[in-house]
């Protein structure tokens, strides 16, 4: 957790990126990933509806660039935003998604039944790797009925409530995990079926000062599958 | 910088080195070259900037330090010994001036950069509009690049483009855009962010 904390901070710092350009790129890779593994066609639902649930942080702001493409991409997502930072990236990113007709849902859905019958696939993009303590409502109560869907869950970075390094045997166990930059420690316990690597802007020289040892992006791809 | 590695695949560069130039000009386009340098070096290409007239928006000047700090070269002055040029690099990302110029191009440096682009033999790709060209009439005797990357839409002038490939960029468009401007874009395929033309 710290060394990825360290990475971004070299990045804001030393490089002169801002929070949008990467937050662009990561959101990106992860439509890209989720594209990638789950074509609209080989969705179950009669539409190839996404449940984008977005937490309060960057994570969610992610999460909100991803709805974005996943809609130029053919898919039909709504996004769940409940608390919302009054910063203008964030204010920015939510007016973009709203302008092209994505729905940003009032409630969340009572029941994983629901979710199960509405959409094909969700998005957590709730918790990132700065996650530390407990959860506060009404995320508590999200995740509980997202533990009990069984339609696919995509993961931004870490999955939304285990601890940034451990995980958590009786957390979220999604089907995707989109790791950006590199993967942290908590994605050795990921069990699910799609690993990827996102967010390919790291330097050459900060993957060595690092030690990160990526395996090499297919050509011009912003996504590497791992597994 | 996707439609310049599609353009010219890393196998196939005649130079051991996938070098290639990127001519940055003092506004937005040449702002966007300077993206295009640094995603060109994540993709393993090894860009050389030239960027003379440096613009003061701090959006551009923090480009500049990202493709710096990527160690990316930037050139001091541009050879006007046309030949050393074509020997060092593979192709040049024309990123001098686009669609806002007016009378950019006759002021210096872009009217000696543009007078050593139209010499070179290496392909040039030019970002939205060659430039140089006029937006709309497009150019005689102007620069004739290899290939053309259209930024959101193709410009009027590109009717006139004769080069080998034309790709367009504008997938980021938002629909009720695309609409009111009539732009009906092509299909894009996959989740590629930019299709030939």
């Amino acid at each position: 957790q710290e060394e990825a904390q360290a990475i971004d901070q070299e990045l804001f710092t030393e490089y002169k990126f801002s929070v949008d350009q990467l937050m662009e790129l990561a959101g990106l890779s992860c439509a890209t990933a989720i594209a990638k593994a789950y074509p609209p066609g080989s969705f179950t639902t009669s539409r190839p509806t996404v449940l984008v649930v977005c937490g309060p942080g960057n994570n969610g702001g992610d999460g909100l660039v991803c709805a974005r493409h996943l809609k130029m991409f053919g898919y039909e997502p709504t996004v769940y935003y409940p608390k919302r930072p009054s910063k203008p990236l964030f204010e920015g990113l939510t007016t973009q998604c709203q302008k092209m007709d994505i729905p940003f849902l009032p409630e969340f859905p009572a029941e994983a039944a629901l979710i199960d019958e509405l959409y094909g696939l969700v998005v957590d993009a709730i918790f990132g790797f700065s996650f530390t303590g407990a959860v506060r409502e009404p995320f508590g109560s999200i995740l509980s009925t997202l533990e009990r869907i069984t339609v696919p869950i995509a993961s931004i970075d870490i999955p939304s409530g285990w601890d940034v390094e451990k995980g958590k045997a009786d957390g979220l166990q999604p089907d995707m995990l989109i790791s950006l930059t590199a993967p942290k420690k908590a994605a050795m316990h990921f069990a699910g079926r799609y690993h990827f690597l996102g967010g390919r802007f790291v330097p050459p020289a900060l993957q060595k000062k690092y030690a990160l040892n990526l395996p090499p992006y297919p050509e011009t791809d912003c996504v590497l599958q791992l597994s | 910088p996707v439609s310049s590695r599609q353009a010219f695949p890393l196998p196939s560069l005649p130079r051991k080195q996938p070098t290639v130039l990127v001519v940055c000009g003092p506004a937005q386009n040449g702002a966007i070259g300077l993206v295009c340098a640094r995603h060109l070096r994540i993709f393993d290409y090894e860009p050389t900037i030239f960027y003379p007239k440096r613009s003061p928006d701090p959006l551009y000047r923090d480009f500049t330090t990202q493709c710096e700090k990527m160690d990316i070269p930037f050139l001091s002055y541009l050879p006007t010994e046309v030949q050393l040029i074509n020997d060092a690099y593979n192709a040049v990302v024309d990123a001098v001036l686009g669609a806002e110029a007016e009378a950019g191009e006759g002021r210096e440096p872009c009217a000696a950069i543009l007078a050593t682009l139209k010499l070179l033999r290496i392909p040039i790709v030019s970002l939205d509009v060659p430039s140089g060209w006029d937006a709309e009439a497009g150019g005689s005797g102007g620069i004739s690049p290899d290939v053309l990357v259209s930024l959101a839409a193709p410009k009027e002038c590109a009717r006139r483009f004769l080069g080998r490939q034309h790709f367009v960029a504008g997938r980021f468009l938002p629909y009720d855009v695309q609409k009111k401007f009539e732009l009906n874009p092509p299909e894009y395929p996959g989740t590629e962010c930019v299709v030939a033309l």
